[in-house]
């Protein structure tokens, strides 16, 4: 156990090197700005359908999937490009116990830095006395789609060599593109996942803000959507255990 | 296979092992056994030495054949890597780890308990503790390969499989990792090491498996490797202004085994490459013909190599 720990820790500092984690740290606090400065001189109930209209525009489309994808492909891509690998797999360790601590050191980087923008915009929200959703919602469906990223992106990471390549395509073709103009396929949308928990959390009445046109469909209970996320999750550690397990390692 | 590919109590055994890349075989067949004291695996570069390391720790799933480790595979059965250290040749470091955080990672990862004191001791044997708590990434390639060899080291492992573990080392610690080789062998750990200079295996193995084109070509003792050596046809150029003359010439007096003439030259080869040299002086001046040059063509270790896997098939 304490090894898979240091596995977790390890990956946390690994995914999030200093650049990184300035970057994206400006990609949150950008969307915060957007907010605030979308917000100035509003009523508190217009403030209340800008903070919606951001977070299913901007934060859940965006900021979510792109730590998301980046830092999940960097949990085991990164350790094979800079061929480290042999150093964490030739241990006395359960393939899935590593598999496992690889997706729960990424998931609590990219949730970390996920929440921070969430946070912001809570807070932003409520010093300009926003009648939003409040924060509930908005960390719980960052929660959930952070971590629906991490199930696809931890595994994509360590089977394809191009795989932040394929993640922003998924993103912006599939989810932004494709997945918007078809409501048929929108619950493939990893983001559309947690931005319906957050609806469902907010209440039926702020659905209403966003039109579907603009979107796409946005279906899901909270309980569903994390049951649905908890086993992609377990899926995508079994097929990371595998490829452990039968494919070459170096 | 030469019995001389096998020990009497092996702590690794190699079956009918080998490894294709879709149609690039990098090992062939290869049947061999390791156990206590230092093992070298000599070959020249791209022989397949690091393919058959990697499929000794696992890193590479065999095509064909079976390797077990204390009579385990160790991909069925990672609680064998709690036995195994690996160097593996590539850097493959933690650039922004302190070289005691990386040693300590390594220990917690391999389940035995981070003491300092083994950390300590491991850096000691590599002679790091000076600079410890340097960043990897500020390390040259030989403080480097120290402290994979201290990473290694920590977790105290009965087999410890080293490829080209002195790549970029200055001398005074290629003598001590030399030295630390030869202790640990001596105290009954299987350490298999892989170099392609010989001289270097010389001094750290008693035992030497030669790999060439992914095959096992010869093995035994260092000095028996030598002595194969020792019996190679050299290939020779011989540049004169008549080389038809001189070629026959040559074959008459028995001195070389073969000989083609080409392009003003002539080839040839001999076992004695120093009493050819003599003879050819001598010959060219009973001929009275102008001898341009006198050229050894394949005297590299490589060309050796590949000659003691022709003889083995």
């Amino acid at each position: 156990m304490t090894g898979l720990l240091a596995v977790a820790g390890r990956t946390v500092r690994q995914v999030l090197p200093t650049k990184r984690l300035v970057g994206f740290g400006l990609l949150e606090l950008a969307a915060v700005g957007v907010f605030v400065l979308s917000s100035l001189d509003r009523t508190p109930a217009r403030v209340g359908e800008i903070e919606v209209t951001i977070v299913l525009t901007v934060f859940f489309p965006l900021v979510v999937p792109i730590v998301g994808l980046v830092l999940g492909a960097a949990a085991l891509g990164d350790e094979r490009r800079d061929r480290t690998l042999p150093f964490l797999v030739l241990r006395p360790l359960p393939r899935i116990g590593i598999a496992g601590a690889k997706l729960v050191g990424a998931a609590g980087a990219a949730v970390g830095l996920n929440l921070l923008g969430a946070t912001g915009i809570s807070l932003a929200a409520a010093a300009m006395g926003s009648t939003g959703p409040g924060p509930v919602p908005l960390v719980t469906g960052t929660i959930l789609a952070t971590v629906a990223y991490l199930a696809i992106f931890v595994p994509l990471g360590f089977l394809v060599e191009r795989a932040v390549l394929a993640g922003l395509t998924f993103v912006f073709v599939f989810e932004n593109g494709i997945a918007g103009a078809l409501p048929g396929v929108a619950g493939l949308s990893a983001w559309r996942r947690g931005a319906a928990a957050y609806l469902d959390l907010a209440g039926e009445g702020w659905a209403k803000v966003i039109p579907e046109a603009v979107v796409g469909g946005l279906h899901g209970g909270v309980v569903g959507t994390t049951l649905e996320i908890v086993a992609a999750a377990a899926v995508g550690v079994l097929a990371v255990a595998a490829a452990l397990r039968y494919r070459d390692l170096a | 296979m030469t019995d001389a590919a096998f020990v009497d109590e092996p702590t690794i055994v190699v079956d009918d092992v080998g490894k294709w890349f879709g149609s690039k075989v990098a090992v062939s067949g290869i049947s061999c056994s390791f156990g206590p004291g230092v093992t070298g695996l000599l070959g020249p570069n791209g022989a397949g030495k690091t393919t058959l390391l990697r499929l000794l720790t696992g890193l590479l799933r065999p095509s064909q054949g079976r390797v077990t480790i204390f009579g385990l595979e160790p991909r069925r059965h990672p609680e064998v890597y709690r036995r195994i250290g690996l160097v593996p040749e590539e850097p493959g470091i933690h650039p922004d780890l302190s070289a005691r955080a990386y040693v300590r990672y390594a220990a917690t990862l391999s389940g035995t308990s981070a003491d300092d004191a083994a950390v300590e001791r491991a850096l000691e044997a590599v002679d790091l503790l000076d600079v410890a708590d340097r960043r990897l990434g500020t390390y040259s390639k030989g403080m480097t390969q120290r402290a994979k060899v201290a990473a290694a080291l920590v977790a105290d492992p009965d087999v410890l499989v080293l490829d080209e573990p002195l790549n970029g080392t200055d001398p005074v610690h290629r003598a001590r990792l030399i030295d630390l080789f030869r202790d640990l062998g001596d105290a009954g750990k299987t350490i298999v090491v892989s170099s392609h200079v010989l001289e270097e295996v010389e001094r750290m193995a008693d035992r030497v498996l030669a790999v060439v084109d992914g095959r096992l070509a010869a093995a035994g003792t260092v000095a028996a490797i030598r002595r194969a050596m020792s019996d190679i046809p050299y290939r020779v150029r011989i540049a004169v202004d008549d080389p038809r003359r001189f070629a026959a010439a040559l074959l008459e007096a028995g001195l070389v085994d073969g000989a083609t003439v080409d392009d003003g030259a002539v080839q040839v080869e001999t076992a004695d490459l120093a009493a050819l040299g003599r003879a050819v002086a001598r010959t060219a001046r009973e001929l009275d013909v102008h001898l341009v040059e006198f050229r050894p063509e394949d005297a590299s270790l490589e060309s050796v190599f590949r000659y003691l896997v022709r003889r083995r098939r």
